[in-house]
């Protein structure tokens, strides 16, 4: 949750933003865009131009809606969560890129925790889960989602999120247990 | 076969930790969003000054704007005189007639024309006739807040209308000398 003073200077800025104000929308772009750009950026499996796009969206997404927005909850968190819905958007319009599905009933690659991970393979092994995987991955390793915060984003339980989040992890051992040994993930 | 003991071990659980959460996307990508916002009149469209010499009034210029507006008044009094007139039939052709796409490409025009007439106001805002300014000003509110309102009327939800009509309403409460209070009786 954001500092009171914080959330009372971004609803200013929203106010003005709502009123046409260019220098308030870009204030509040350049403070929240960096991280909203990391997070979509992970979520597209590292396609600079995807991120690009779906960052561009989510600003005009939140922009439409910003009269709305009751700031009962932070207004990056809003951000992020409209972000998280355009990338899903742009995944179920996009079938340029099939991703190999990873089948629930089968059995998951057994890969013990690992001892020694390097971060940039590790940002590796995460572009290369399928799309679910990575989502759940992501939001709940890397942003500190629970659950139930995945599953209410999402629209999925969260038995659903713990489930996947388990079968991410083993592939991203799988991954990054392959590159240790020399070979490639 | 999920396993919920499936931790982190400490190696993992530090990689993660040490994963960025920001990152600069490139400069140009601030700039397009603004100017998309810009052409669905989320942002206002900035009319800057022309780069170079200051702009300084001269009295053929302002002889000229002068000739200029009597003759745009003489013309907007004409027009109002003819649309009066034929009020029903431009209601017809407008309001009632015609397909979607031929009154929302009236929309499209009248709006253009709308804005060119308050960039033109502000050709003229080095004025010093702080009251004329002020008219100008208010007609063209007055014009916003009309639109504003049908557009409210045809969207009901739509934010950026009641926003329009909401700062209007502000405006207009600060601009308006205090009333004095006055006793009631109820009877």
């Amino acid at each position: 949750m954001a500092a009171p003073a914080q959330v009372e200077s971004e609803r200013v800025l929203a106010e003005r933003v709502l009123a046409g104000d260019e220098a308030a929308f870009r204030q509040l772009y350049r403070r929240h865009t960096p991280r909203l750009h990391l997070l979509l950026l992970r979520l597209v499996g590292g396609h600079e131009a995807d991120a690009e796009d779906a960052v561009q969206d989510t600003w005009l997404k939140a922009t439409e809606r910003l009269g709305s927005f009751r700031w009962e909850s932070a207004f990056g968190t809003w951000l992020c969560a409209i972000g998280l819905n355009v990338v899903r958007e742009q995944a179920r319009r996009r079938s340029r890129r099939p991703e190999v599905a990873w089948p629930v009933d089968h059995d998951p690659p057994q890969a013990p925790p690992l001892e020694r991970v390097d971060p940039i393979d590790l940002e590796r092994a995460i572009a290369g889960l399928p799309e679910g995987y990575r989502t759940v991955l992501v939001l709940h390793d890397v942003e500190g989602y629970t659950h139930e915060e995945i599953g209410a984003a999402v629209g999925i339980a969260p038995g659903t999120s713990k489930s996947q989040l388990f079968w991410a992890r083993q592939a991203v051992r799988a991954a990054l247990g392959g590159r240790q040994k020399g070979s490639p993930a | 076969m999920t396993d919920p003991h499936d931790d982190l071990s400490p190696a993992e659980r530090r990689a993660f930790e040490a994963l960025p959460r920001m990152s600069e996307p490139p400069a140009a990508l601030e700039d397009r969003t603004v100017a998309l916002l810009q052409a669905r009149g989320v942002l206002a469209v900035p009319l800057r000054p022309v780069a170079g010499a200051r702009r300084r009034w001269q009295p053929a210029w302002l002889v000229g704007a002068l000739a200029a507006s009597l003759a745009l008044f003489a013309t907007g009094f004409a027009t109002g005189q003819y649309l009066g007139a034929r009020s029903a039939t431009i209601a017809a052709a407008i309001g009632f007639g015609g397909s979607l796409a031929q009154r929302t490409e009236h929309v499209e025009r009248t709006g253009s024309q709308y804005v060119q007439a308050v960039a033109a106001l502000m050709q003229s805002r080095d004025t010093s006739d702080a009251p004329a300014r002020e008219r100008a000003t208010q007609a063209a509110l007055d014009a916003l807040g009309a639109a504003a309102q049908e557009v409210a009327r045809l969207a009901p939800d739509d934010p950026l209308a009641a926003a329009v009509l909401r700062g209007l309403t502000e405006r207009r409460r600060a601009t308006q000398a205090p009333v004095a209070q006055r006793a009631v009786v109820w009877y």
